[in-house]
């Protein structure tokens, strides 16, 4: 059941994108954010969606496996559909009671709803392909001019290297400590929201005993093996842009710009159900 | 308690990429009273296998029947299988959670709904067969103890439960020899004077061969090898070739025999056997 969470997991295959430099991966990711902010209609959102469905049939990420990373923010997603529906004021097109949804609520509710699952989709693209180490030496990279301005850039990419690596184990974890609470009578499914809340405790406490040993633990193991931050560090496989990530950094680079002209209106295409 | 396992099949993460079929039609019995032991390399799916017998898992397709009951359907009542069938997981000391030892102890009791005196007195009997003295150990931290007294609380805390089959993944791994040989030792006792029918996983071979009364081997998921630890140990040559090891006695008779002697010893598992083995041998060649 706790294994079904693949938001976030790497998902081993060979692809351009995987080879991809983790630097040319976050950039555009990050550019990608920023683009569908930019985007006003939904014309807009059908070229974005084009280019994300190709990069993903690139990828060979199978589409089955992102929906299923989908399914824990599907709830965020409907229910800010849900609100949004309600709130907008404009020609009405149906009344529940005091609840009218209107013209413009319809419109401002898809539009956010498309909107945060183009977000996701897009940045789970990331993890998907990238494997954490070079997730974060990207990131260390990326970052490593604000050390000037003590931002200690080691540091940070080092502990979300080794977050990233304990999701799985304590998900494991929680899982083992789970079942063998339930071999001793306990029950987490049953009763009321406060029996319920209780019930976790014994769930609970071994879970963070054991995330602190596991902590100290490998604390002690980093130490061991002489480990004393980042200064002076050399890498076993110094990052290097090769020819594929400029091909890439071109391709997002044409496909901002077109995304950012296309939102301008200055093309003379029709906007889509564009708002205000 | 009797225990039949009929086509048990478990397949993890079935109709995704990542699906592993860790158990593939496996079906034995666990007769009334005995100490069945099941050996097989890292990854054989024992752990998957025990699971199933207390319900924690649900087979792919398979039936599990404990006295007659089926408790892989699904209007089985769960605590009344739980409280027969108890299960002590591989390095249960990481599961312990309450203020004192005793209390830790009392979850399962208390889970059952019995009553304080009832509760008071199992806790009272699971420790001492645990050999943790009461007025010492009742009101310490479980995390203030050792790694063998907190399993020794864990084991406690599901003996306490009076479990008529009591299944262990690997009680002893880890111990120190002192340790090991009192937690066997309490398998045994358990076995004999309260007529517990026990479940042994474990790696150690002349634990198997010492304790047990029928072994399994489990291998890829599936049933290789089966009967009483004198039938599953003569085949030494297919145990090794599956990467598991022999007990002692039977592999210093096949080192003497590598190296030149010609004792017959092909039901030898303990040391005792190999020594008298050895000396029946050395008699019959002074004559
Ligand atoms: N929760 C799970 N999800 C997916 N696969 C699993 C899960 N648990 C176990 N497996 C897989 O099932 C197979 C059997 O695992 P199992 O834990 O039963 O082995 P084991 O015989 O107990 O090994 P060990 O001696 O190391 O304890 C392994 O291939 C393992 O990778
Ligand atoms: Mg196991």
């Amino acid at each position: 059941m706790l294994r079904d969470i693949t938001l976030g997991q790497y998902y081993p295959r060979e692809s351009v994108i995987h080879r991809l430099d983790p630097r040319v991966k976050i950039a555009a990711t990050f550019l990608y954010l920023i683009m569908i902010f930019v985007v006003r209609d939904f014309t807009g959102y059908a070229f974005v969606t084009c280019v994300l469905a190709a990069v993903t049939a690139v990828s060979h990420v199978p589409v089955k496996f992102m929906a299923r990373g989908m399914k824990p923010v599907m709830f965020i997603i409907v229910f800010t559909f849900v609100i949004n529906i309600f709130v907008y004021k404009g020609t009405v097109l149906v009344s529940l009671g005091p609840l009218n949804i209107t013209d413009n609520g319809l419109r401002q509710a898809v539009f956010i709803a498309v909107r945060l699952i183009l977000l996701i989709f897009g940045t789970s693209l990331l993890t998907y392909t990238t494997k954490p180490m070079q997730l974060t030496d990207g990131f260390e990279s990326i970052m490593r001019p604000l050390t000037k301005v003590g931002l200690p850039a080691h540091e940070i990419a080092m502990m979300m290297s080794i977050a990233l690596r304990f999701i799985p184990v304590l998900l494991e974890e929680t899982d083992k400590i789970m079942k063998a609470q339930q071999a001793r009578g306990a029950d987490f499914e049953s009763g009321n929201l406060m029996k319920r809340a209780k019930s976790l405790i014994p769930l609970f406490i071994p879970l963070f005993v054991n995330a602190f040993r596991m902590a100290i633990e490998l604390a002690m193991a980093m130490e061991a093996r002489c480990y004393h931050g980042g200064n002076g560090r050399t890498r076993l496989n110094p990052m290097k842009l090769q020819k594929i990530d400029y091909i890439a950094i071109v391709l997002i680079m044409l496909f901002a710009a077109a995304v950012i002209v296309q939102a301008s209106g200055i093309t003379g295409l029709p906007m889509l159900w564009p708002s205000r | 308690m009797r225990i039949d396992v009929q086509n048990l099949t478990h397949i993890y993460n079935e109709g995704q990429t990542d699906e592993v079929t860790a158990l593939d039609d496996v079906s034995f019995t666990v007769g009334e009273g005995s100490i069945t032991g099941i050996i097989g390399h890292t990854g054989s799916g024992k752990s998957t296998l025990i699971q199933h017998m207390n319900g924690l898992l649900k087979p792919s397709s398979g039936k599990i029947f404990a006295d007659g009951t089926d408790i892989t359907s699904k209007d089985v009542s769960m605590p009344e299988i739980r409280r027969k069938i108890g299960l002590v997981f591989q390095y249960p000391e990481y599961q312990l959670f309450e203020e004192t030892v005793a209390k830790d102890i009392a979850f399962g009791p208390k889970n059952l709904g019995m009553s304080d005196a009832e509760i008071e007195k199992r806790v009272h009997t699971a420790m001492s067969l645990t050999d943790l003295d009461y007025e010492k150990f009742a009101v310490k931290s479980p995390f203030e103890l050792s790694g063998g007294q907190k399993r020794r609380v864990a084991i406690a805390g599901v003996l306490a439960m009076e479990p008529e089959v009591l299944i262990l993944d690997e009680p002893a791994a880890g111990l120190d020899p002192a340790s090991h040989r009192s937690m066997m030792e309490l398998v045994r006792r358990l076995n004999t004077e309260h007529n517990t029918t026990i479940v042994l996983v474990s790696h150690n071979m002349d634990d198997v061969a010492e304790y047990c009364t029928d072994v399994i081997v489990m291998d890829d998921g599936k049933i290789f090898l089966s009967g009483t630890p004198r039938e599953v140990f003569r085949h030494s040559s297919e145990l090794e070739s599956k990467g598991l090891g022999l007990p002692f006695g039977q592999c210093l008779i096949r080192e003497m025999n590598r190296q030149g002697a010609d004792i017959s010893g092909d039901s030898v598992l303990s040391g005792e056997d190999a020594a008298e083995a050895v000396l029946r041998w050395l008699e019959e060649k002074k004559c």
